[in-house]
């Protein structure tokens, strides 16, 4: 696919003659790579489900983190290189917390997920004696889910620092298949139940193995409860329902 | 002849007080933030009008206290973080996230204090008219009225008894209003700064009286009667702020 | 530390219609520490004459001794009860005799006098440490609270007050001062005078 790339594969900051950065265009391509993850929002709040690949049956399922709290009303499911994830979901909260401790409310969840994306382009030389925090663009994407005065919302973001809003979002390695899957059943009225069942049926078509409590995960911000991850009780009762 | 010199010392005084008098009520659905004009250093008066409350949103005002120099550079750097935050999270900053504000600001110079001490009245979120007041390294509370400045200690207790109705019973099967109309409020406030005017030296020469109302507010109506009173307000359909300017005594 | 702020305690004086009130809080302190919540500092000089002594506690039980030999030495020689005016400047001339080692005591003086027409004359009047006079037409205060009294009685006092409605005036006025001021109330008493009769309260005051 990538044959023909010559030497501007190699500067993460420089730019090919057609105008495009092949480093960040690659780290777009290693998020199909990851697994699938879906994030729907409903007038009711936001789902999160994820597949956890559990490659080796001596591995324990439950360690593996891909949902992880932003803060109370902020939560956040990612695909592609999760190692990375850590250090933007990090400054993340820092930047949630730093807000709530300076002007004593909740951040939005458009002001955290531009503060996620600010981080995204911090690659490559750094400025003078500051020291640079990442050698090569991010190779993960992140759907950010949170509730604030606008109401539940759901935002991705990918290595290139973009973000968009979504109803119904897909990413990861059966995105494609999901994406369209959502783009058919969401509808406005949509309630939380059945986003949550409807992004487990997603999940369902796109995975290899046969669907259960320890291979996939779900977690909802709501406005009553904030971001929660549904525990394997809860989950297994939305596995029954679907 | 030769004389041994003793030592010297000198020494540079960073601050200065500059008198007047601020004072701030809050109603159910409006708030009302005052402060006379005279800016003064010892016995001699500086300026006769040098205006120690402003305007930062239309649902908050600032009333700062103290050493002029200080109050007037914190009033452009609280103008200037809610213009950023504005940029960042595309609405006006709320008043209680303001009050936030001010406290870090002010504990940010924990060590070479902002000489000023702050009150910010406005509009809550939920439409209720709130005071806050700060001392001047950030410490802060949500209050119905505060006077701070030169004229505090006459001023405060008069307020007590007239706003929290302290030392007075309610009549036999009634109980004290928890907030005051409008027309009560701006006469206590006139009454607060003509006695503090009589007694206090630097206490005088104009009141400035601004007066901040919640979306949709009844007590609106109280002010058609006013004498000198200006429209400040910026943007449609959202909380209005007034301007009443009225002279002091100024002996 | 200042002696005028070592046992706390405040003064207040008004003038009515034909009538004059005096009150005080009843703290007596050791600095922040509070000894006693019954400490008068308001004595009787003649039947229609009160002189308080707020300041140093000390110095109150000696000028109080000092005033009551001064007045009865002139009461003897002069065979006629001393008029409020007069007692001032008693009290203002004592004062003054130690120009330059003071009592630590700002007196307020209220009575009432007697017009040779047979009508009433209010009057009140207070001093400095070394007493100097302050003749007040409406009020006048004196003690650690005096900034608050003053603001308050400004905001509070107007002319012409009947005795009722005097003693409201300057209870409020004490008790909302008092409770500002730190060195200042445990309780407090108020006495009224009028032509024929001097009514004494005592306040409910906040204990802390």
């Amino acid at each position: 696919m990538f044959l023909t790339r010559s030497e501007y594969d190699r500067g993460v900051n420089t730019f090919s003659p057609e105008g495009r950065l092949f480093q960040v265009e690659y780290a777009i391509e290693a998020i199909k790579l990851g697994s699938t993850t879906v994030g729907i929002r409903t007038p009711e709040g936001v789902v999160l489900g994820v597949e956890k690949r559990v490659q080796s049956p001596l591995l324990e399922s439950s360690s593996i983190e891909k949902i992880m709290e932003i803060d109370a009303h902020l939560g956040c499911a990612m695909s592609g290189l999760t190692a990375d994830a850590r250090t933007m979901i990090d400054h993340a909260r820092v930047t949630a917390q730093n807000h709530a401790f300076t002007y004593d409310e909740r951040i939005k969840v458009e002001s955290v997920t531009q503060a996620v994306c600010d981080l995204a382009l911090r690659f490559g030389e750094s400025v003078h004696d500051e020291d640079a925090m990442m050698s090569r663009p991010f190779g993960v994407a992140l759907l950010i889910a949170g509730i604030d005065e606008l109401g539940p919302q759901l935002y991705h973001t990918d290595p290139s620092g973009t973000f968009v809003r979504y109803d119904a979002k897909a990413i990861g390695s059966g995105s494609e298949a999901a994406q369209s899957e959502l783009q058919d059943k969401w509808h406005k009225q949509i309630t939380l139940q059945e986003a949550q069942i409807l992004t487990l049926r997603v999940l369902k078509q796109v995975m290899e193995e046969k669907l259960d409590q320890h291979n996939v995960q779900l977690a909802q911000v709501t406005p009553t409860k904030g971001f929660e991850i549904l525990d394997e009780t809860r989950l297994q009762e939305v596995i029954e329902a679907m | 002849m030769p004389s041994i010199e003793q030592p010297q010392q000198r020494q540079f005084n960073p601050y200065s007080e500059n008198g007047g008098t601020i004072l701030a009520i809050a109603g159910a659905d409006f708030s009302v933030i005052a402060g006379d004009t005279r800016q003064s250093e010892g016995y001699s008066i500086q300026t006769r009008y040098a205006p120690k409350v402003f305007r930062l949103t239309d649902r908050a005002v600032l009333a700062v206290n103290g050493f002029a120099a200080d109050g007037n550079m914190f009033v452009k750097k609280v103008r200037q973080r809610l213009e950023w935050y504005r940029h960042a999270h595309a609405k006006d900053m709320p008043l209680r996230a303001i009050a936030r504000l001010i406290q870090t600001m002010l504990y940010a110079r924990r060590f070479f204090p902002f000489y000023v001490y702050n009150i910010l009245g406005g509009i809550e979120e939920d439409g209720t008219g709130a005071v806050y007041s700060f001392d001047p390294v950030g410490s802060y509370e949500r209050e119905a009225c505060r006077a701070a400045g030169a004229a505090q200690s006459l001023v405060q207790p008069f307020l007590d008894n007239q706003i929290y109705f302290k030392n007075q019973l309610p009549a036999p099967g009634t109980s004290h209003p928890a907030h005051l109309p409008l027309s009560t409020v701006l006469s206590l406030v006139i009454d607060s700064f003509t006695s503090a005017t009589e007694r206090h030296i630097e206490v005088g020469d104009g009141l400035e009286i601004y007066i901040v109302f919640s979306k949709g507010s009844t007590s609106l109506q109280g002010l058609a009667s006013v004498r000198g009173l200006q429209e400040v307000t910026t943007t449609d359909d959202g909380e209005r702020v007034f301007v009443i300017r009225r002279e002091l005594k100024k002996d | 530390m200042s002696i005028m702020e070592y046992n706390g305690g405040s003064v207040v004086a008004m003038v009515g219609k034909d009538c004059v009130a005096i009150a005080s809080d009843l703290r007596l302190g050791n600095q922040a520490l509070g000894i006693s919540s019954n400490f008068q500092k308001i004595f009787p000089v003649t039947d229609r004459i009160y002189l308080g002594l707020p300041g140093l506690a000390t110095d109150v039980t000696t000028l109080r001794e000092r005033f009551r030999f001064r007045v009865n030495m002139y009461t003897i020689k002069e065979e006629r009860e001393i008029e409020p005016e007069t007692f001032a400047h008693l009290v203002s001339s004592t004062l003054y005799e130690h120009r330059f080692g003071p009592y630590f005591i700002e007196p307020v003086i209220a009575g009432i006098s007697k017009t040779p027409s047979g009508g009433v004359k209010p009057f009140i009047a207070a001093t400095d440490l070394i007493g100097c006079l302050n003749f007040a037409k409406d009020f006048v205060v004196a003690g650690t609270a005096s900034s608050k009294l003053f603001g308050v009685a400004e905001g509070l006092w107007e002319p012409d007050l009947e005795p009722e409605d005097l003693f409201e005036t300057i209870s409020q006025t004490l008790l909302n001062a008092v409770d500002r001021d730190a060195y200042s109330g445990w309780g407090g008493i108020v006495h009224v005078i009028t032509k024929d009769k001097v009514v004494t309260r005592t306040l409910k005051g906040r204990m802390d």
